[in-house]
């Protein structure tokens, strides 16, 4: 009879799993370019714009995600503005997820030695030139591994936004339990069905990893 | 006109003057060697001629155009645009201490790097010229390999082929034997004195005496950003004026006996 009570709300767990998927989605792909944007900036601007940048990352690295997930939800209201809970609460983590991509790209950015740039100006190399060839391919190849690794956090972290109303698998498990009293099975099956929605990501992660070391 | 002009060049960083009004010439065909100990400020010179550093004062002038600044009728310096400062840096090749060639990019793909991307000529004429190079600084067979595969000397001769890629009108040389092998510095050398014997405009600064006197037109020994004594190799080698020339030289003198 145990077993029953997961599968007969399968259909209903896996619609909220629908929606994390399209929130994951939607916050991996705006974080990330948002992210990239502000590391390669913060490479190439002057001392105040990287101030700036530095304060927006540390800022939001020292923030719980919960936190910063009220913070969304109340924000929009007290600023005058009405949008619907599960926008604030996307808008917040897409900027969360930015501040530690773009710490990964800007670290990645500045590990490539400067006698290359150095060698790449004097052939007159220009500066977007020399990010797009000599920059950002060797970067990419370091920034992967960890921009991986946070993509399966932001994943792991849409749960939050089930704190504030917004309905995704957390919150569909939640009503699930209070309904059938059957926290142990339900929530078991949600674990399921997240690691099933991060386990191609950290595939991708392995394999990467298997395939810069052929490099090398 | 002299190939390379330089006037009383000054730079400084914040308040150590590094280099302290640096003039000197170089003519077209000419090799001119600099001798230094080091913090001399003899890189740093070099890499104010390709603009890699900027420069408080004095002025540095290419084939006649003047690199990084101008200087307005009223006296006023202006720095240049950097479009304008990268099409003169296309001129001037840099080849340096440690070689500086790019990782993720093959031996051939290095060499084209600046014929396709700076002159932007076509794909198989910029590989038919870096094929040209490697043959030249002999290392045809690895141009398929990359970087990470190849000894020093080796990586070294790329550096000089991708440099001479450009088709600069001068050539500057950055202590480029200084991070080698002992057994690895004469096929650098090798083909840097056939470059000069072909007629190429260089700058070269080194520790190799004896190849400063068997390559170099003329010598000029810098010491705390200035420019201590200069000559024709076997004058200034043989008698040197200054202390500090005398002390340098005595204590390089065993690989200038050596050889």
């Amino acid at each position: 009879m145990m077993p029953n009570v997961l599968i007969n709300n399968l259909p209903y767990l896996l619609k909220g799993a629908l929606v994390t998927l399209e929130l994951s989605v939607v916050v991996l792909i705006a974080g990330n370019l948002l992210g990239l944007v502000i590391g390669i900036v913060a490479t190439s601007v002057g001392r105040i714009g990287q101030s700036l940048i530095t304060a927006y990352i540390f800022v939001l690295r020292g923030i719980p995600i919960l936190v910063i997930m009220l913070l969304g939800y109340y924000a929009f209201p007290a600023l005058g503005y009405r949008v619907p809970a599960y926008v604030a609460v996307g808008v917040a983590q897409i900027i969360y997820v930015s501040a530690f991509v773009a710490e990964i790209v800007r670290s990645a950015i500045l590990s490539v030695p400067s006698g290359q740039i150095a060698a790449a100006r004097s052939l007159g190399m220009r500066r977007f030139s020399i990010l797009k060839e000599i920059v950002l391919p060797q970067a990419t190849r370091i920034a992967i591994p960890p921009l991986l690794n946070n993509s399966l956090t932001a994943i792991k972290q849409t749960s939050y936004v089930s704190v504030v109303g917004v309905w995704e698998l957390t919150y569909a498990a939640r009503e699930v339990v209070e309904r059938t009293l059957a926290s142990f099975q339900i929530f078991l099956g949600v674990m399921a069905i997240y690691f099933i929605i991060c386990y191609p990501l950290s595939l991708l992660a392995r394999r990467w990893e298997r395939r810069a070391a052929v490099v090398q | 006109m002299p190939m390379i002009e330089i006037r009383d060049l000054r730079k400084s960083y914040a308040e150590l003057e590094v280099l302290k009004g640096i003039s000197f010439d170089v003519e077209k065909g000419e090799v001119v060697v600099v001798l230094g100990p080091s913090g001399s400020g003899k890189s740093t010179m070099l890499r104010c001629i390709n603009l890699l550093e900027e420069f408080q004062g004095g002025g540095i002038r290419i084939d006649g155009e003047a690199i990084g600044y101008t200087t307005t009728e009223g006296g006023k310096r202006r720095r240049r645009k950097e479009a304008e400062n990268a099409k003169l840096r296309e001129q001037v090749g840099m080849v340096f201490q440690s070689f500086n060639l790019f990782p993720h990019r093959t031996v051939l793909q290095n060499v084209m790097m600046g014929p396709l991307k700076v002159k932007g000529i076509a794909r198989r004429e910029a590989e038919a010229l870096a094929r040209d190079l490697l043959k030249k600084v002999g290392l045809l067979d690895k141009a398929d390999q990359y970087p990470a595969r190849l000894s020093g000397g080796q990586q070294q001769r790329v550096g000089i082929a991708r440099a001479l890629a450009m088709q600069p009108k001068v050539m500057l040389f950055d202590e480029v034997t200084s991070a080698l092998d002992p057994e690895l510095v004469g096929e650098v050398l090798r083909v840097m004195r056939q470059l000069a014997q072909e007629g190429m405009t260089m700058i070269i600064v080194t520790h190799e005496i004896h190849f400063a006197r068997d390559v170099g037109d003329r010598i000029i020994f810098m010491d705390h950003g200035a420019i201590v004594e200069e000559g024709p190799p076997a004058n200034i080698l043989a008698n040197p004026k200054s202390d500090r020339f005398k002390q340098f030289l005595r204590r390089y003198q065993g690989d200038y006996l050596d050889t």
